[in-house]
């Protein structure tokens, strides 16, 4: 309590001095107790000022600093960092808002506004009264970062990570990586397959010594926080040796009875229950698919690689971060939505690509040969209705370059696409010039009247009333119609709940600030990339991908982090462990410990925001917030009362 | 309820049309487009009808004819879909629609079949002179009364009936009511339209182009008048003799504009040239310039020797009567007159 409190009040140009009569303001608490020195200004904020308010600390050795002027979300930053140019500690700084709260809020009051000005300031000055320095937690941080999800943007990150030289894990649910791309065929703007793509990144990933790839892998459990978390892994295993006899294996395949859908092709064909998706899928071993395989024994006949005795393995790895790059599931259309699942010839985008891959020469859909292919767009994105609010942002660019390509592999082909407005956005623009000049043609409709599709004798007719040409109803016969399918969430995200990650509105995982901390969760630690955090093209995921990385580096890449000291603090000889608090806290940051006789919480300084849910629940008192102690804020009350 | 046909724009090009498939339907050449009403605008909606392929509400429609070119459109295009040169195209496309014969589609569509026709009428002249004996004064007389036959028999069975053609896909399949007294009242649009092209002085362009148009329409209808009705060739008066000297020159000085127009291609509307354009515009050149010559050597005493001329003339005047007149692009002319009295008739 032995305070020198130098005490700063702002004109702000006219904005607080208008309205404020900042000179009685300052004599109103210049005697007050501690404070050493009090001045006006014109702006606190000013060069000029703040190099007096350095000059001011050192030469009174002032301990305690106040300035009263615009919100602290404006300045607080600008003169905690004052006070520690001054070699003061940055917490024995305190604002007071007199422009929004006082000048602002009782322009039409003068005298009133000055008396809140006072009353606020006095309140400012009784809280640094009780300020103490406090300094940042220390807390290890183990250099090593786990990558959830081998797709495009976990294996680029992953690799990013290996790079500037951090160990990674790669965590893969299925046996294969690739994850969606590896399903597309050939690709805008590059022209490659989603196949080279992936085994370029493949082949890196297998070059590094810092990454280890696991497949058929699932996280079951994780503990710990930022700097620290253990997480268990099931890894379900290929039941195939590495290593193997692809001419026995291929035998294998053949003869295995099961044929389940193939996923892979989502669903048009079939594959059997020892199966890859296609040669040449990294990592290369084929894969026994336990579920659906009826353990009848063929396949072990003719090839010695074959191998049940395999065991599932339960890992546990221990990483200073976490890289979530989960992916997306393409939008399935409710039944009958646009004819689906109710006429045979309607299907979606991915499936559309798939067949395109599938065909040669001719474009065969059961049994039929298409022609006329019309393209319903903005299926399962952009719902006046249902959930999916958003734009799914690839899909545009997608289909438009797959009816070329189905043009240009196959003869004959005629597209309608029925949009709601083309958004080929950027340099993707080109292909839509490219389409137009090539003669799809393109039908618009507004969201309220959607194009209908049905079916007589046969024939699939789509109507639409189309707003380019004056609404006028028109129609096309085709042969097969597309549901251009957007992104949703991964239909299995549970992963998600083990980190407590939060998710949108969207469903997607959200992130702190969608401009200015994109690939940050409110999780510390824990960063999210790719399209688990909302639809993106190839090259955004990728993009999002790099700065995840990169952020997850700087959580481990010295080997310790500093946090933040304000923070919850329990009274151990208080608290009787009413639970109440671990219940209120967002954070899952109070844990219950045993303290000699009784249970007690616990406060894990590293999840642990300084939000304060906590303190107001506890029915013993026990907790007080840091630098907002029960002490300081009553103190202000009192001064803000007097 | 329309059915899509993509097929039809394959066709269009056969017209002259191009790229007019890049149109992403912004607009801007209906906005920037002085012509274009709220009413009756274009030419975003041909270019859509065009990609669409929606011929008959192309066939019913009267708005390629409303349009006279002045290339603003294609100019502020941003997709270079060349609206404007579309409109031209259904211009052709739509005459072949109104043709009973169908035999403008043909040459339209194909060259060697036009140059075929050419050379047809070239040897029907040659054969007409020899058994005329080559006699100059025997072929000039028949040639006046064949210029008086053709220009009925064009009109009777080609031309009438192809306007007729073009009022019932324009009026009567519609099913549009038009009181009788407006097809009188809307007359005197007609002969104002067809002399002076009044319409295209609403187009932002120069204004010299509609001066040349209404110069060379009157030099062809004077000189069509003074061959024709007057005999020029035959006849002695001072008057007529100055009259259609006058007209010739005029024909064949403002066709060498047009032509180096095409040539030097800075006018939106000059940039693409059709062998029809082309033909129209030569041919219309030619006629100014033999009968002038013809005329000059009656007047000179050459004509005995030089009775080519007379038939190099005279062939061009039956493949421009032939032709031109009844299949090419002279039709335009009248297509569009009647256009501008059904848009009022209709209104």
């Amino acid at each position: 309590m032995n305070k020198k409190i130098g005490v700063y009040i702002c004109h702000c140009g006219g904005n607080i001095s208008d309205y404020v009569d900042v000179e009685k303001v300052k004599e109103s608490i210049e005697t007050d107790e501690g404070v050493f020195l009090a001045k006006t200004t014109m702006f606190a904020c000013g060069d000029a000022n703040q190099k007096e308010m350095v000059d001011d600390i050192k030469k009174n050795e002032l301990d305690g600093v106040v300035v009263a002027s615009c919100s602290p979300k404006l300045h607080l930053l600008t003169f905690r960092a004052v006070t520690e140019r001054a070699g003061l500690n940055k917490y024995n700084y305190v604002h007071a808002n007199i422009r929004e709260q006082a000048s602002w809020a009782h322009s039409d009051d003068k005298p009133g506004a000055t008396e809140t000005a006072i009353h606020l300031v006095k309140a400012a000055i009784a809280k640094v009264r009780l300020a103490e320095p406090l300094y940042p937690f220390i807390i290890n941080s183990k250099k090593a970062v786990a990558v959830i999800g081998g797709g495009i943007a976990g294996l680029r990150a992953a690799i990013e990570l290996a790079d500037m030289g951090c160990p990674v894990t790669i965590i893969e649910r299925e046996h294969f990586v690739g994850g969606r791309v590896a399903q597309w065929d050939v690709l805008f703007t590059t022209n490659e397959t989603g196949k080279e793509v992936v085994t370029k990144l493949y082949n890196e990933v297998i070059r590094h010594d810092n990454i280890k790839l696991l497949t058929g892998a699932e996280v079951i459990s994780n503990t710990g926080s930022i700097g620290d978390f253990t997480m268990k892994i099931k890894v379900t295993p290929r039941y195939i040796k590495e290593k193997c006899n692809e001419g026995h294996l291929l035998k294998a395949i053949a003869v295995c009875p099961v044929d389940v859908p193939d996923e892979f092709n989502f669903n048009i064909t079939g594959r059997k229950a020892i199966y890859h998706n296609f040669p040449s899928e990294y990592p290369q071993t084929p894969v026994i698919d336990i579920k659906n395989c009826t353990r009848c024994g063929e396949c072990e006949k003719i090839c010695p690689s074959v191998d049940f005795s395999q065991k599932e393995e339960i890992l546990e790895i221990n990483v200073g971060s976490v890289l979530m790059a989960t992916g997306f599931d393409s939008y399935t259309p409710a039944d009958g939505e646009f004819g689906y699942n109710q006429f045979e010839n309607v299907i979606t985008l991915p499936q559309f690509k798939r067949i395109i891959d599938l065909n040669d020469k001719k474009l065969i859909f059961r049994g039929k040969e298409i022609n006329k292919i019309a393209y319903i767009y903005c299926v399962g994105s952009r719902q006046i209705d249902g959930e999916n609010k958003y734009c799914s942002r690839y899909c545009c660019t997608s289909v438009i370059y797959a009816a070329m390509q189905a043009k240009h592999k196959f003869n004959e082909i005629n597209n309608y696409h029925f949009n709601r407005g083309i958004r080929t956005y950027g340099k993707q623009e080109v292909l839509y010039a490219e389409s137009l000049k090539g003669g799809d043609i393109y039908l618009q409709s507004y969201e309220d009247a959607p194009p209908t599709v049905e079916q007589h004798n046969d024939k699939i007719t789509i109507r639409i009333n189309d707003i380019l040409t004056a609404k006028k109803e028109m129609s096309v016969e085709a042969d097969l119609v597309v549901l251009v399918t957007g992104m949703v969430p991964r239909a299995d995200n549970s992963v998600a709940s083990l980190f407590k990650l939060p998710k949108g509105r969207d469903k997607f995982f959200n992130e702190i600030h969608m401009k200015l901390r994109p690939v940050e969760t409110v999780i510390d630690g824990i960063t999210i990339c790719g399209a688990c955090q909302g639809p993106k093209n190839i090259m955004e995921s990728v993009n999002s991908a790099l700065s995840a990385a990169i952020k997850s580096f700087s959580y481990v890449s010295k080997g310790e982090l500093e946090l933040e000291p304000i923070i919850a603090k329990i009274d151990k000889d208080l608290c009787t462990w009413s639970g109440t608090c671990a219940e209120a806290c967002p954070f899952d940051a109070i844990k219950m410990v045993k303290d000699e006789k009784k249970d007690v919480a616990a406060i894990n300084n590293s999840v642990c925001k300084g939000c304060g849910m906590c303190l107001p629940v506890c029915p013993s008192n026990a907790i007080n917030l840091i630098a907002y102690s029960d002490n300081e804020i009553e103190s202000m009350i009192d001064a803000l009362a007097g | 309820m329309a059915a899509i046909n993509p097929e039809f724009g394959k066709e269009l090009k056969n017209y002259g049309a191009f790229d007019f498939n890049a149109c992403y339907n912004c607009g801007n050449c209906t906005a920037v487009c002085s012509l274009s009403t709220e009413e009756d605008s274009f030419p975003r909606e041909m270019v859509r009808f065009s990609v669409l392929g929606l011929e008959d509400d192309i066939r019913s429609s009267l708005k390629p004819w409303l349009c006279y070119y002045c290339g603003e459109c294609s100019t502020h295009c941003p997709q270079e879909a060349n609206p404007g040169e579309l409109m031209m195209s259904l211009r052709r496309w739509l005459t072949t629609e109104y043709d009973w014969t169908k035999l403008s589609g043909l040459l339209y569509r194909s060259l060697p079949l036009t140059i075929i026709g050419f050379i047809i009428a070239a040897i029907g002249v040659l054969i007409f002179s020899a058994l005329e004996k080559f006699n100059l004064q025997s072929i000039m007389h028949k040639g006046h009364i064949f210029e008086i036959i053709a220009i009925a028999a064009v009109f009777g069975f080609i031309l009438l009936p192809n306007i007729i053609r073009m009022w019932w896909l324009i009026i009567l399949k519609p099913k549009i009511k038009v009181p009788v007294i407006k097809y009188l009242t809307g007359f005197g649009d007609l002969i104002v339209h067809m002399f002076t092209q009044k319409r295209s002085l609403g187009c932002d362009d120069n204004q010299l182009r509609w001066f040349e148009h209404f110069i060379i329409v009157i030099g062809y209808l004077g000189l069509l008048f003074t061959t024709v009705f007057l005999d020029w060739f035959s006849n002695d008066s001072l008057f007529v003799i100055v009259l259609g000297y006058a007209m010739s020159i005029i024909i064949f000085i403002v066709t060498i504009d047009f032509m180096s127009d095409r040539i030097k291609k800075q006018k939106e509307m000059s940039k693409f040239s059709q062998p029809s354009d082309w033909m129209f515009v030569v041919w219309l050149f030619l006629m100014g310039l033999t009968a002038f010559i013809v005329r000059l050597f009656i007047d000179t005493g050459l004509i005995e020797k030089n009775i080519w001329l007379y038939l190099f003339h005279l062939t061009i005047l039956v493949q421009w009567a032939l032709i031109i007149v009844p299949f090419g692009k002279w039709t335009h002319f009248l297509y569009r007159s009647f256009a501008m009295y059904f848009a009022k008739i209709k209104s």
